[in-house]
């Protein structure tokens, strides 16, 4: 079954043209002209029950406002969208209490009270049952490491321990469909770690429908199963993840490090040339003959250490942004 | 009646956080509620230097205008402690932050959060006051006034308060396309000062004006009227037709608004 089903999701934006300067505020007041931006261009997307999904893309290819439109906050100019059975954009009761969005640039927090406060904000606003919200309070808290700082006003926080509270709030209800928009946004790795083992963990126990989307593909590659690419308002490559290391022609990247000099014309017969660092070198190599071509430096060149691994996904998705 | 006591939890809620955010501050909390209240006096002795000049202001005595003034500022402070500032000012800054959005996922009436959020405590506090002066002036009008008086003035002192509401949702409103309107709600907060002076002031044309068509009248001088006994029926049903079509019609303005959100970029 379809948690969420778009077909031929479209969405256009449009901004008034200004000049700079005072002049031209004022010009735009009085004949200001109207521009027009297509951010989703007529997307198809299935995505079922308890799937976790990676949303990837440039800056301005279209992630947020997909994902805005799948929460309610927009409204799409053509296409149809379903969540649950519900239109987003018609914001009924019932399905918004099953979804949540958390974005990592913005903060729902109550500024200058302790996350405790907003908590029972949250209880009060989804209707959540006393014994269920101390139950999901014990559970997520401890699950984030928020206990010591559940009584600190939120402007007392780092980035980090904010951002941990923001995500308990926002599981509190126990919703069925959780956008993330770019959830580990300014983080140092420590805290984006544990925000990637947190919605990792409830996402699967609790049998979530995680979208997200993220620049870092740490998050993508340790907790998505499928990765949606979206490129231009488009999607360029919808799949596991596993299938878009194919995407590209399954290719195989050997890091090498040399013993001594060694002659980069000859090596680069073996395959192209990704880096080379002193005598360290990285070749892509088509994956069946990865083997052959590492046996075959093993062979001819004073090799000090040799390792094969699979593209960094960086780089299939920049390729694919490349098209 | 599940869902009213929903709401009414949700208010109580904003009512504490408001109270909790202005205590967090608490010489910033005295002194904002000390010059608001000096504030009112100034504007008192102003009105008492005009009257030791006149004895009145057309039809109005010295007492009376002293009614239609405390009854202005009570209507003022039960507007700024709960829709005015979050109409006027909050509103049109997170339309055009995009924070919005997370008030738009959360399951309940956005138009409730968008109005009632950030309850000014501050201004409860010196509200207080100002129901001191009221009730002090009623008791130097030294008139007997029938309970049936008393019942019109509360609910047309309520009918002010809608019709207030819905010109500060419709100004609001119109930064879902603008994505400011801060400009509108200044113009208006000015215009809506005059209805603490009798439109007797005004000759010909603007009287016309602040009665029917930009109608201030509506916010202090019609619930005065009324409890003096100087409010003819036939106004008494235009005061509450004008506020109940301006509502409708703010409401269905407010839902296109809605529909027209852009957020902002992440």
């Amino acid at each position: 079954m379809n948690t969420i089903r778009a077909e031929k999701l479209s969405k256009t934006y449009w901004f008034c043209e200004k000049e700079a300067g005072i002049g031209g505020s004022l010009k735009a007041l009085v004949s200001g002209r109207k521009v027009y931006v297509d951010a989703v261009r007529e997307i198809d997307l299935d995505i079922g029950l308890g799937e976790i999904v990676g949303f990837i893309g440039p800056n301005g290819s279209g992630k947020t406002t997909t994902l805005k439109m799948l929460s309610g906050i927009l409204h799409p100019t053509a296409g149809s969208l379903e969540v649950m059975g519900h239109t987003p954009s018609r914001r009924e009761k019932d399905f918004l209490k099953n979804i949540t969005l958390v974005t990592g640039q913005r903060n729902r927090l109550f500024w200058d009270l302790p996350a405790r406060e907003y908590f029972d904000f949250c209880r009060v606003t989804y209707e959540i049952p006393s014994a269920t919200y101390r139950r999901n309070v014990d559970y997520l808290v401890g699950m984030a490491g928020i206990g010591e700082i559940l009584d600190v006003p939120q402007r007392k926080l780092s980035a980090g321990e904010r951002k941990r509270c923001e995500l308990v709030a926002a599981f509190l209800h126990n919703p069925s469909v959780i956008f993330l928009d770019e959830p580990t946004n300014a983080l140092d790795f420590i805290n984006a770690r544990r925000i990637r083992d947190f919605i990792r963990e409830t996402g699967r126990e609790n049998r979530h429908t995680v979208i997200l989307t993220s620049h870092n593909m740490a998050d993508i590659g340790q907790v998505c199963e499928r990765i949606v690419v979206i490129n231009r308002g488009r999607i360029a490559f919808d799949g596991k993840a596993v299938e878009l290391y194919n995407a590209k022609g399954r290719k195989k990247q050997i890091r090498v490090v040399f013993d001594g000099p060694v002659s980069t014309e000859a090596l680069g017969g073996l395959g192209t040339m990704r880096m080379m660092n002193g005598q360290e070198v990285r070749l892509e190599v088509d994956a069946d003959r990865a083997a052959a071509v590492a046996s075959h430096l093993f062979s001819n060149y004073p090799v000090k250490d040799i390792g094969i691994v699979d593209l960094p996904l960086e780089e299939i998705i920049e390729s694919i942004y490349m098209e | 009646m599940k869902d009213l006591r929903r709401y009414w939890e949700l208010f109580l809620f904003f009512v504490k956080v408001g109270l909790m955010k202005q205590m967090a501050y608490r010489p910033h909390f005295f002194l904002m509620i000390t010059g608001k209240v000096i504030r009112i006096a100034l504007l008192f002795f102003f009105f008492q230097a005009i009257f030791l000049k006149v004895s009145r202001i057309g039809e109005w005595t010295w007492e009376q205008v002293l009614l239609l003034f405390a009854t202005f500022h009570v209507v003022d402070y039960m507007m700024s402690i709960t829709f005015g500032r979050n109409l006027s000012s909050h509103l049109p800054s997170r339309v055009q932050s995009g924070e919005m959005d997370y008030r738009m996922i959360l399951p309940a009436n956005l138009l409730f959060f968008a109005s009632l959020e950030d309850v000014d405590m501050m201004d409860f506090f010196s509200f207080l006051p100002t129901l001191g002066f009221l009730g002090w002036v009623l008791w130097r009008l030294d008139m007997a006034i029938a309970p049936l008086q008393v019942i019109l003035y509360i609910l047309l002192i309520a009918n002010s308060l809608v019709f207030l509401y819905a010109v500060i949702l419709a100004i609001a409103t119109t930064s879902f396309w603008t994505t400011q309107s801060y400009g509108l709600a200044v113009i208006f907060d000015n215009l809506m000062k005059i209805g603490r002076y009798p439109l007797d002031i005004f000759e010909g044309f603007w009287k016309v004006i602040f009665i029917y068509f930009v109608p201030l009248v509506l916010i202090a001088q019609v619930p005065a009227q009324a409890l003096l006994g100087a409010l003819s029926p036939g106004f008494l049903f235009f005061a509450f037709g004008v506020s109940g079509t301006a509502l409708a019609l703010a409401l269905m303005f407010w839902r296109r608004g809605v529909k027209n959100y852009m957020s902002a970029s992440s």
